[in-house]
């Protein structure tokens, strides 16, 4: 019996169904045209049929516009939400080039409720590291409203890579921060900042899945209750993403803790 | 399952030098097919970009020697015919069936020669007549390079695969638009529904499923296909059917 063929489990309802049996929340997403690639899916009506499709449960995302247009505000992201309630949450999106565009929009948090469920950095994008006082506001913000912070991170970097996050972790110790991609590349700085941070850090699986035996190690590494399930969606397709989880060769349970558990132990089950 | 096979058109197996990765024997490599599901395998060995055509087609045919299953079929990789390296052509497509060879590769940017009529044509004409399915792994990204390869070459039958994680929909589409003869293995096909696009814009007999494996798991594009939404026929095309009817159709 092949692993779609086990009754039961969320790869055979994903096979039957092409649906899961249990909530998927997608922690790492974006929306909107982008430069060097083509997205077919990248408005918020296409995007939401697309997790409707495909069972996704909630996305949260950051605009692409926000993070890469300095004129765009996070309004953006909230009008999207309010368009599709159930199933749209945002982050918002940070340039630490532009304080005042961070003071403006964070003084929205509130009336952005409850759709603005955290905070994103994008530190290698923007060339600052995520330890710089630039966003020491940011962090602040987080830090006393006890906020999730999505920070993109990959292995090598300068501005987002382990030891930069290692740092804010054990600085602003209210703050859950997500590891987005897993500190890619770097597996033993995902371990140890897992590890070392004062339990804050959750890896982030966004360009993991489909990797060979990839979400395996980082499982046996850090626990599957550390790991939240992501795509980059508009980059990445939802039923690629659940397909790299659900194929691995790691228990029912630890599918499950990423796809939904860890996600409702840290924000509950109605956000 | 029994009613969906998917045959997978982008696989590769040995063991890499830093042992990075490892399929040693064809038992791992079925025994990991078998718990995806996944019927048969075209598979190339690991080890071609830097060991070069002579030993890994030695490699790879010593490989398949030691598997009986019937389920896996190997892809050899071709080199220009100007240092007389390999076999003369006929000699060398006439050993491919005794070997379990049903298709071919080339690298030209790893193995340092340039993929082009003068370089490769006579080579790739008598491919073309006996209609060989010839797999191109995007040229490393030198999207320029497979523009003109494949314009020189418009009758052979050339799978193109590109495992870049981002999408790549703007080098693709011209080529699919241009070409009948061009064919795309999915392994890195991504973005959302992108298979669904592809379909839409150029039917389901042109488009394969591939894994990349050991790069990739089997199982991560399988579940686009089978929930794709397109019809049954299209989906059996896309799993199975499109790589069995090119393989049956080379002449060997």
């Amino acid at each position: 019996m092949n692993v779609w063929e086990q009754p039961g489990t969320i790869a055979h309802s994903l096979w039957n169904t092409g649906k899961p049996n249990c909530p998927v929340y997608d922690m790492h997403g974006h929306m909107g045209s982008y430069g060097t690639i083509f997205f077919q899916r990248a408005e918020a009506d296409q995007m939401v049929a697309h997790l409707r499709r495909t069972g996704v449960t909630k996305l949260v995302f950051s605009h692409h516009h926000v993070l890469h247009e300095p004129t765009v505000g996070n309004d953006i992201a909230f009008k999207a939400c309010q368009q599709f309630p159930d199933e749209l949450r945002m982050y918002v999106g940070i340039n630490p080039h532009f304080p005042d565009n961070t003071k403006r929009d964070l003084a929205h948090f509130d009336a952005w409720q409850p759709y603005a469920v955290g905070i994103k950095f994008l530190a290698d994008y923007h060339g600052v590291p995520v330890d710089s006082p630039k966003y020491a506001y940011a962090l602040d913000f987080a830090n006393e409203r006890k906020l999730p912070v999505l920070c993109h991170t990959w292995g090598g970097s300068h501005n987002n890579g382990a030891d930069n996050m290692l740092n804010i972790a054990q600085k602003y110790t209210n703050v859950t921060f997500f590891a987005g991609h897993c500190v890619f590349g770097d597996w033993a700085g995902a371990e140890r900042l897992v590890k070392e941070a004062p339990g804050n850090v959750y890896l982030e699986l966004t360009a993991v899945p489909g990797d060979f035996a990839l979400v395996e190690r980082l499982v046996a590494a850090v626990g599957s209750e550390r790991i939240l399930f992501g795509t980059d969606l508009p980059w990445f397709d939802e039923y690629h993403a659940m397909a790299g989880v659900v194929t691995a060769n790691i228990t029912e349970q630890d599918k499950k803790n990423i796809l939904c558990d860890n996600v409702e132990r840290i924000l509950g089950k109605n956000w | 399952m029994k009613d969906l096979i998917f045959n997978d058109a982008l696989c590769q197996v040995g063991v890499q030098v830093r042992g990075e990765s490892e399929t040693p024997t064809p038992q791992e490599l079925l025994a990991e097919m078998d718990r995806n599901g996944v019927q048969n395998a075209l598979i190339r060995h690991i080890n071609l970009p830097l060991n070069g055509a002579l030993l890994s087609n030695d490699c790879l045919a010593t490989f398949l020697k030691n598997d009986d299953s019937g389920r896996l079929r190997g892809v050899w990789c071709l080199l220009p015919d100007c240092c007389n390296e390999l076999p003369p052509i006929q000699t060398f497509l006439d050993s491919m069936k005794e070997n379990k060879i049903a298709a071919l590769t080339l690298s030209p940017f790893n193995h340092r020669w340039i993929p082009n009529r003068i370089v490769i044509g006579r080579t790739m004409d008598a491919i073309a007549e006996r209609n060989i399915p010839v797999l191109m792994d995007a040229f490393d990204n030198k999207w320029d390079a497979i523009y003109a390869f494949v314009e020189q070459f418009p009758k052979n039958k050339l799978l193109l695969t590109c495992s870049h994680k981002h999408g790549f929909d703007r080098f693709l589409r011209p080529l699919m638009d241009t070409y009948p003869n061009l064919y795309f293995i999915v392994s890195g096909c991504r973005v959302p529904e992108g298979v669904n696009d592809l379909v839409n814009l150029y039917g389901a007999k042109r488009i394969l499923y591939g894994s990349d494996f050991p790069h990739y798991n089997h199982g991560n594009m399988m579940l686009p296909i089978k929930q794709s939404g397109l019809s049954q026929e299209d989906i059996q095309d896309i799993a199975g059917r499109n790589l069995e009817n090119l393989l049956k159709g080379g002449q060997l």
